[in-house]
């Protein structure tokens, strides 16, 4: 794995942020926001009055008891999920009035997710998998081949290129899958519970990983169990039932 | 990577699964190929039969040519019609049973046709029988006749080689003279069924009948200038005992009777197969989409459009119903072949007609309904995806 202190301007389309929190720009502005999901035995409110915002450059990480909210909440502000009440302004832009298709198009250029069970594509390689949302966004061929080639070996997997996930382990399934969230060179990374799934030495060499991405410029959080990974984070947000209990800023 | 691409990659991941579907769908399109032959394959090759000889209006008694039914004092009629203006020739066909003698062994029984062509122009008078000279030449005089290839092949006979035949013109009771004809060519016969066929003038016919034929015959084919149904309507004019009908009026008197029932029956089993087809393709892919809907629901997460994933599953579709389709084509033309075979074995079907032909058409038609099978099966699982819960679905499958 690269020991490069950031994640260069070329891999993650971004400079690294320095300076005071109020002078970089907000990605995120959360207000207020809900979610209830409608229940056969009555309305759950998974996520209640958060407001939060999110600048780039910046690192948090959020922790609480299993059904506090904080998947729920990383899904808002990754845009798959709307709110039910409250506004989440993406870059300005309120996403609730977003069509699918333009907040598809938001993801796809300014947000990428790390899943806790990484969701590679068996049938492709690693190579393609990290490829695969390049093409998506129509990037050149050769612009994919060259960016594909700078992110494996960001992930220190430059030599797996060619191995499908089964042929990989679990602490390398995750670096492709990260590589693939960077592929745009997104604004903000999500991670859900990210060393979930993988045992103690393979975690941190993923949050080491993490933490790279974030020092590279791109906003990062976090929803994790994991002590450890939670304590690297500049902000630590702690949900429960559904609000922000308490943040500490390090 | 485009659908089609990776829907071909998702295909080759559980390739058990897509030759599943190939197979299935190469199967279903071999016979939904077939039911579509069938549908006009008899009206097309019937037609093709009945232009063949050149004989574009055909004169009976009866409501078809065929019916059992003679046309009383024949030669006066044909005579009377060659004169027509737009009549070019009338060429009286008369048909007989015959026993060919065997030099040991049972007789072969045989149909015997005697032909007479009348004519007011040199043109129409060169016309000949509607049979095919394979082989030497026609008959032309009261001793000589023409042979079809099983006789031939039967009795080792050529042309210059001589048959003892005994003909029953009126039925089969009265005692059959015997008479030694001249064997002169080998030819195939347009409407020849199971029974072998041999053909002669009318005067021969006469002489192998001991000059007990009468004054009927069994049809009158006539050649018009050019306008068929001017000419039918004038023979209709000229004799309202007979019935006149042109090529296509016969064909379209078949279509409302006989022929009705194979359309019917392929169109049953043309709904049928494009329902197995659209059934099979939809629980294939619907439990291949199932099998993923975490990834999708990632690949939504990362920016996949609604619409990209839909195209995924529609070329998944196209893929499975596209090549198992190509398939499908060598494969219900080989089960054709063998289901004609079958049919023609049926007794009256002539040898040269088929119940299974081959149409551009039909193969147009076959590719469309492939396209909408392919459409179709992928609704189902294009709904599922498209209505997809992202959030919900990667939690469950977290959970899961």
């Amino acid at each position: 794995m690269n020991s490069a202190s950031g994640l260069s301007p070329s891999v993650s389309g971004r400079r690294p942020v320095t300076g005071d929190s109020s002078a970089r720009s907000i990605i995120v502005d959360a207000r207020d926001v809900c979610r209830v999901f409608p229940m056969p035995a009555g309305p759950v409110t998974a996520v209640r009055d958060v407001t939060l915002q999110i600048r780039s450059g910046d690192h948090i990480a959020v922790r609480g008891p299993s059904g506090c909210g904080k998947s729920t909440l990383l899904h808002m502000l990754g845009c798959v999920e709307t709110q039910t009440s409250g506004t989440l302004l993406f870059d300005g832009q309120d996403v609730s009035r977003l069509s699918d298709a333009r907040r598809s198009l938001l993801r796809l250029r300014q947000i990428g997710f790390v899943f806790q069970r990484f969701f590679l594509l068996p049938m492709l390689t690693a190579r393609e998998n990290v490829e695969l949302p390049m093409s998506e966004a129509g990037l050149a061929k050769d612009v994919r081949q060259q960016r594909v080639k700078e992110l494996l070996e960001y992930v220190g997997l430059a030599a797996r290129a060619d191995h499908r996930p089964s042929q990989l382990s679990g602490g390398e399934m995750q670096r492709v899958a990260i590589a693939r969230a960077l592929a745009n060179g997104p604004r903000l990374l999500l991670a859900d519970e990210p060393t979930g799934e993988l045992d103690e030495a393979t975690g941190a060499q993923i949050a080491t990983l993490l933490d790279r991405v974030n020092q590279g410029g791109t906003a990062l959080v976090i929803v994790t169990h994991d002590a450890a990974l939670a304590d690297r984070a500049g902000r630590l947000l702690t949900m429960r039932d559904g609000r922000i209990e308490s943040e500490r800023v390090r | 990577m485009t659908a089609l691409g990776f829907a071909w990659r998702s295909l080759v991941r559980q390739p058990a699964r897509a030759a599943l579907g190939i197979l299935g769908v190469a199967a279903v399109g071999a016979l939904l190929f077939d039911m579509l032959m069938l549908s006009r394959g008899l009206i097309v090759s019937m037609q093709d039969l009945l232009d063949r000889g050149g004989w574009d209006v055909r004169v009976s008694a009866g409501e078809l040519p065929g019916s059992g039914l003679r046309v009383a004092h024949a030669l006066e009629t044909a005579e009377a019609i060659s004169t027509l203006p737009s009549v070019q020739a009338a060429l009286v066909i008369r048909s007989a049973s015959v026993e060919i003698d065997r030099a040991s062994g049972v007789p072969l029984r045989a149909s015997f046709q005697g032909v007479a062509t009348r004519s007011t122009n040199p043109a129409g008078s060169r016309l000949r029988a509607p049979w095919t000279i394979l082989r030497g030449r026609d008959a032309e005089a009261s001793d000589e006749i023409v042979i079809d290839q099983r006789i031939a092949s039967e009795f080792k006979l050529e042309p210059g080689g001589v048959l003892t035949i005994r003909a029953s013109c009126v039925g089969d009771l009265e005692a059959l003279p015997a008479t030694q004809l001249r064997v002169v060519g080998v030819a195939e016969f347009p409407f020849q069924t199971t029974e072998s066929t041999t053909g002669a003038t009318l005067d021969a016919l006469k002489m192998a009948c001991g000059g007990n034929v009468g004054h009927d015959a069994d049809l009158i084919l006539v050649t018009s200038k050019g306008d068929a149904d001017g000419t039918a309507a004038a023979i209709r004019a000229q004799h309202p005992d007979v019935r006149a009908a042109t090529n296509n009026e016969v064909v379209g008197r078949l279509q409302q009777t006989g022929f009705t029932y194979f359309r019917q029956i392929s169109s049953v089993l043309t709904t049928v197969t494009v329902s197995f087809a659209v059934l099979l393709i939809t629980v294939l892919l619907t439990v291949s989409v199932n099998q993923r809907l975490g990834e999708i629901a990632a690949l939504r997460a990362l920016g996949f459009s609604r619409l990209r994933v839909v195209k995924d599953v529609l070329s998944e579709s196209a893929l499975i119903v596209g090549i198992g389709g190509l398939l499908s084509l060598p494969l219900g033309l080989l089960l054709a072949s063998g289901l004609d075979r079958i049919l023609k074995g049926m007794p009256g079907i002539p040898v040269a007609l088929h119940f299974f032909v081959f149409e551009t058409a039909a193969l147009g038609v076959h590719v469309a309904l492939l396209v909408a099978t392919a459409v179709i099966a992928a609704l189902y699982p294009m709904r599922i995806v498209s209505r997809l819960p992202i959030a919900a679905t990667l939690r469950d499958e977290v959970i899961g």
